[in-house]
């Protein structure tokens, strides 16, 4: 069976510049990886990458999912194929209720399975149930799109998405960026819920911190656009104690 | 330019007297005016002048056609068929309103032309022509809708009603228009007189036809304490203006006009506000919303007059605009004129695209690229929308934007 996600000698370019440079990584079903690194490394280009955002062009390489090139899908097919991403930046939407948002994103992915929409009544109920593990109150779940959201809020409203979206491979973009700890935890305990023999996790994270919360398989350490080691969780720990320094050097 | 080649070709017309007579002996004297004439910078008319139009006649009257509206239920409908009105739909109107013809009222006549600017085109022509001539009067609490239906379907001729609708003082009414005619040149003339703490909802449709010009003129004039809410949305028509002229007459008038235009291929919509704080103590408020695709134009000229004596002035205005293709183009051309020295005012235009992050998390979450669309032009017009607060009335406009999404959307998909 082929891996959930492989990446393989992926390049990709902003504009001209090329940021990611060959990028080799497999994730299998079940499996929760760590990307860190420096900043500037591209980490935050390789979550726009797989998502599939317009202006990150891959110049080399593939994106398999299940065994499917993702290259030639626009990114709400990716979506719909089970990719989600959590932003570090939540992007507001004013004017775009809350509730009719999530609904089209869980009716795109019920159509897309070839599944009935999904029931008014029923839908509020899930919304609810989910809402309520990650402190999101009806007030919040009213408002507009991460209009007038606290940094915590935002990230908690992300895990809402996941959560509804049930997605096959979810990528967390510094989602410990701006968190205290207690909105760490209740962040943390969110995602830990979704962990699931059959759906995969690519966690991008600048410090360790978060990784003490969701505990990787496997850490990887990426910078100059390549992966430079990869490791169990304890290299995250090694990072940590001595720094980014000479993990360069060491490709 | 001579009367001879002007549109519409008026020979037929003689025998006018008094206002009428004037209006049609300015009119042969300065036709449409050019783009030179500042008002009509952004709007130009040199296509109305290729067309081949005659006044509608007052004996050729069709029946109504069939319109796309959802009239509100125990809404009272009067009927204009290429300009011409059916004067039997005035039987059904309801207690409290009182309708005449104007035709040969010569005083109601002048009253009506006083409230747009002298001299201005639509309003010369549309008296001379004249259609159709309506008076109505309003006294009391009216709650039943009063919805003017204009239909028509030769695109040879030009339609000319010219309206008056006076609310007595303490009274209240719901107006509405709905334009979805065929013809040529459609150029409505009305006059609305909101009396004394009466109280106006209003909604305007302009809905014509693909190849029509619609140019209407309306002069609006509020008394003390009264309210006026008005919206206007432009969404037919080759080329149209919706030009209104506000007077705030009275102290502690409050009136809200706000507009929205949707306009695709080569449409232009232009609309054209003056409002004027005559009074202090008064508030003004105006949202205009545009949402321009292909090589459609949209144009806003709003003007706020504060008066020297007109103190403690509240007037608000706030135009944005957002292109969908890169042909699309917008003008605004916002003006505050501010003689008194203790107002509040405001004003803004922006014009901007759709913005890509907002677009790339909606699809991020599986949303198709059209539905993002739509949702984030919806949230953009519902600014403008959720200023209604009559509910007959935002139950007429809200189908015109869906039905205009899904047609733009249905034209993306089909560029596929």
């Amino acid at each position: 069976m082929a891996p959930l996600l492989e990446i393989k000698d992926l390049h990709a370019s902003v504009g001209d510049t090329p940021i990611l440079k060959g990028i080799n990584l497999t994730i299998n079903a079940g499996e929760i990886h760590a990307i860190m690194g420096p900043n500037g490394s591209g980490k935050s280009t390789m979550s726009y990458v797989l998502a599939g955002r317009d202006g990150y062009e891959v110049t080399g390489g593939d994106i398999l999912m299940n065994g499917v090139s993702m290259l030639e899908m626009e990114s709400d097919e990716r979506a719909r194929a089970g990719m989600f991403l959590a932003f570090q930046y939540p992007v507001e939407l004013p004017g775009v209720g809350g509730m009719s948002f999530l609904r089209a994103a869980v009716n795109a992915r019920r159509i897309e399975a070839g599944e009935d929409e999904i029931d008014q009544l029923e839908f509020v109920k899930l919304v609810r149930a989910k809402a309520k593990h990650l402190s999101i109150n009806d007030d919040m779940l009213k408002r507009a799109v991460n209009v007038g959201f606290s940094g915590g809020e935002k990230k908690r409203y992300e895990i809402l998405q996941m959560a509804l979206l049930e997605p096959v491979l979810s990528v967390l973009d510094e989602t410990d960026s701006g968190l205290d700890v207690d909105a760490l935890k209740i962040v943390s305990d969110g995602v830990n819920l979704l962990r699931d023999p059959a759906r995969s996790m690519l966690v991008i994270t600048h410090y360790q911190r978060l990784l003490n919360h969701i505990v990787p398989d496997y850490v990887h350490i990426l910078a100059g656009g390549k992966i430079r080691r990869t490791g169990g969780k304890e290299l995250a720990l090694e990072v940590e104690e001595s720094g980014y320094v000479g993990i360069d050097d060491a490709a | 330019m001579s009367a001879s080649t002007m549109q519409p070709n008026l020979d037929q017309l003689a025998g006018l007297t008094g206002v009428r007579a004037g209006a049609l002996s300015r009119w042969q004297e300065t036709g449409w005016p050019n783009s030179r004439v500042e008002q009509w910078r952004f709007t130009r008319l040199a296509s109305l002048e290729k067309m081949d139009l005659r006044p509608a006649s007052v004996a050729a009257t069709a029946k109504p056609a069939a319109i796309t509206a959802i009239l509100p239920e125990n809404s009272v409908i009067l009927s204009f068929s290429n300009g011409v009105l059916d004067v039997a739909g005035l039987a059904a109107l309801p207690d409290g309103v009182t309708a005449s013809l104007l035709s040969e009222n010569d005083a109601a006549l002048a009253a009506l032309a006083a409230s747009v600017p002298a001299s201005h085109p639509v309003s010369d022509l549309s008296l001379a022509v004249m259609t159709s001539g309506l008076h109505l009067e309003i006294a009391g609490k009216v709650e039943v809708p009063i919805i003017l239906v204009f239909t028509g379907d030769d695109n040879g001729v030009s339609s000319h009603p010219v309206l008056s609708v006076k609310l007595a003082a303490g009274a209240s009414a719901v107006l509405a228009e709905w334009h979805q005619t065929g013809v040529g040149l459609s150029a409505p003339l009305m006059a609305i007189d909101v009396g004394d703490k009466a109280r106006l909802d209003y909604a305007k449709v302009q809905h014509e036809s693909a190849q029509s010009a619609h140019l209407a003129a309306t002069g609006l004039t509020l008394g003390e304490g009264s309210v006026f809410e008005g919206f206007q949305i432009s969404v037919g028509g080759q080329l149209a203006r919706l030009e209104t002229h506000i007077t705030l007459s009275g102290e502690n008038a409050d009136c809200t006009l706000s507009a929205i235009y949707l306009g695709r291929a080569k449409q232009h919509h232009d609309i054209t506000t003056n409002m004027s704080h005559a009074k202090g103590h008064c508030v003004s408020n105006q949202i205009i919303r545009g949402v321009l695709d292909d090589s459609a134009r949209g144009v806003f000229q709003g003007k706020v007059h504060v008066a020297p004596d007109a103190q403690k002035t509240d007037g608000q205005q706030m135009s944005r605009a957002l292109l969908l293709s890169r042909k699309a183009e917008a003008d605004a051309k916002p003006e505050l004129e501010i003689y008194a020295d203790d107002v509040l005012c405001a004003h803004g235009a922006t014009v901007g695209e759709l913005d890509e992050t907002q677009l790339f998390y909606l699809t991020s979450r599986g949303i198709d690229r059209d539905t993002a669309r739509g949702m984030l032009i919806s949230a953009f017009l519902d600014d403008a929308i959720d200023s209604i607060s009559h509910p007959a009335l935002a139950a007429l406009l809200r189908p015109v934007t869906t039905a205009w999404m899904t047609a733009s959307n249905r034209a993306q998909t089909g560029d596929k």
